[in-house]
């Protein structure tokens, strides 16, 4: 299980709009607790403190203690609202922890092994298809990553849930399929087909004559180079 | 270039781009993104400038994605020509792009690579633009 925080928080009694946008022009993020069986509850947290925690991998499988009015509440983080232009985090939703729960959880995948790994000497590309996986997790033991080992993988090959190892208790949400996670992609091979677009070509070899070799050749590059 | 195979309408009004985007503005394929943080109106053009700008600087290796598809027809009158006598005949293709939107993903190359690729290709774009990553890795 991932390792255990505390975090300071206030009750917030102006709840709505209003009161959230107030809490955050004083450096303050709201949330809410839920779950557990009792009444939500509305609190505010630092917003230094939260975006550091949110920095840090593995927050939503991270179980935090909220320190509210001296009350300590073992919570776990489902949900963030970040604004869309700055991506700062505008409201954090918490469900209360409650023993022997089970949950699902979105798990980061990280993949070892790249060096040693044959298909990516040999050029290959390293296509990640499914960077988090859902996961039933017990709460007391939520994983804070899972590793994919992808050294032993060749140019072709797919690496499946199944070629991960899972704690014990933890099963993946998707059971009836062994499903991709990543695959070791052939690198690209480009031909360019040396016919030109006129005009358009024109102007890109004035803008740049370091690139203007390689854009004469690139020219239709709709079909011709892979995105 | 990339252009709609078909349309309902042959000729669209310009319109007035407001607030911040309310989808696309997280990323959703690759480890890191260009997102606009300023309004505007992307051609299609730009976004083969940008596309290309980015496949060259990578060596076309990893992966990338673009996120936004240029719908919009924009129509202009001929030079000399003079007001009125009806809406122009539609010239070149555009994409609204609101704050926020994700423009840009790519994946499959070291963080270093990535955020030059987008360096350079911001260049071609008349919005502002920031580099971005997923939540946990760092600050974007």
């Amino acid at each position: 299980m991932s390792d255990e925080a505390m975090i300071e928080a206030l009750p917030r009694a102006p709840r709505g709009k209003g009161g959230a946008r107030a809490l955050r022009r004083e450096g303050r993020t709201p949330a809410i607790v839920y779950g557990g069986g009792a009444d939500p509850l509305s609190v505010s947290l630092d917003y230094n403190v939260l975006e550091r925690e949110i920095g840090r991998r593995g927050f939503f499988a991270r179980l935090y203690d909220l320190k509210v009015n001296g009350d300590v509440i073992r919570v776990l983080a489902r949900d963030v609202q970040v604004d869309p232009v700055s991506d700062a985090p505008i409201h954090v939703d918490f469900i209360r922890y409650v023993a022997g729960a089970t949950l699902a959880v979105w798990v980061e995948v990280r993949f070892e092994g790249q060096e040693e790994s044959e298909g990516l000497k040999r050029g290959g590309v390293l296509n990640i298809v499914r960077h988090e996986v859902e996961l039933m997790c017990p709460l007391e033991a939520i994983p804070e990553f899972l590793v994919a080992d992808v050294s032993g993988y060749e140019i072709g090959d797919s690496i499946h849930i199944s070629d991960i190892e899972l704690p014990e208790g933890v099963t993946p949400t998707i059971t009836d399929r062994d499903f991709t996670v990543a695959t070791i992609a052939a690198p690209t091979v480009i031909v360019e087909p040396v016919e030109e677009e006129e005009g358009e070509e024109g102007e890109e070899l004035e803008e740049s004559a370091e690139e203007g070799a390689e854009d004469a050749e690139g020219a239709p590059a709709e079909e011709s180079e892979d995105s | 270039m990339q252009q709609p195979k078909s349309t309902k309408y042959r000729k669209a009004h310009k319109g007035r781009i407001h607030g911040k985007a309310k989808g696309g503005s997280q990323l959703n394929f690759g480890a890191y993104g260009l997102k606009a943080i300023t309004p505007g109106r992307i051609t299609a053009r730009e976004i083969e400038a940008g596309r290309r700008t980015i496949t060259r600087h990578m060596k076309r290796a990893g992966k990338i994605w673009i996120r936004i598809f240029p719908d919009v027809p924009v129509s202009t009158k001929p030079a000399e020509v003079r007001m009125g006598k009806g809406k122009g005949t539609p010239e070149y293709w555009v994409a609204k792009v609101k704050p926020g939107r994700i423009m840009f993903e790519v994946d499959g190359v070291p963080r270093a690579v990535a955020e030059e690729a987008f360096r350079r290709a911001s260049a071609k774009f008349r919005v502002q633009t920031r580099v971005v990553t997923r939540l946990g890795e760092g600050a974007s």
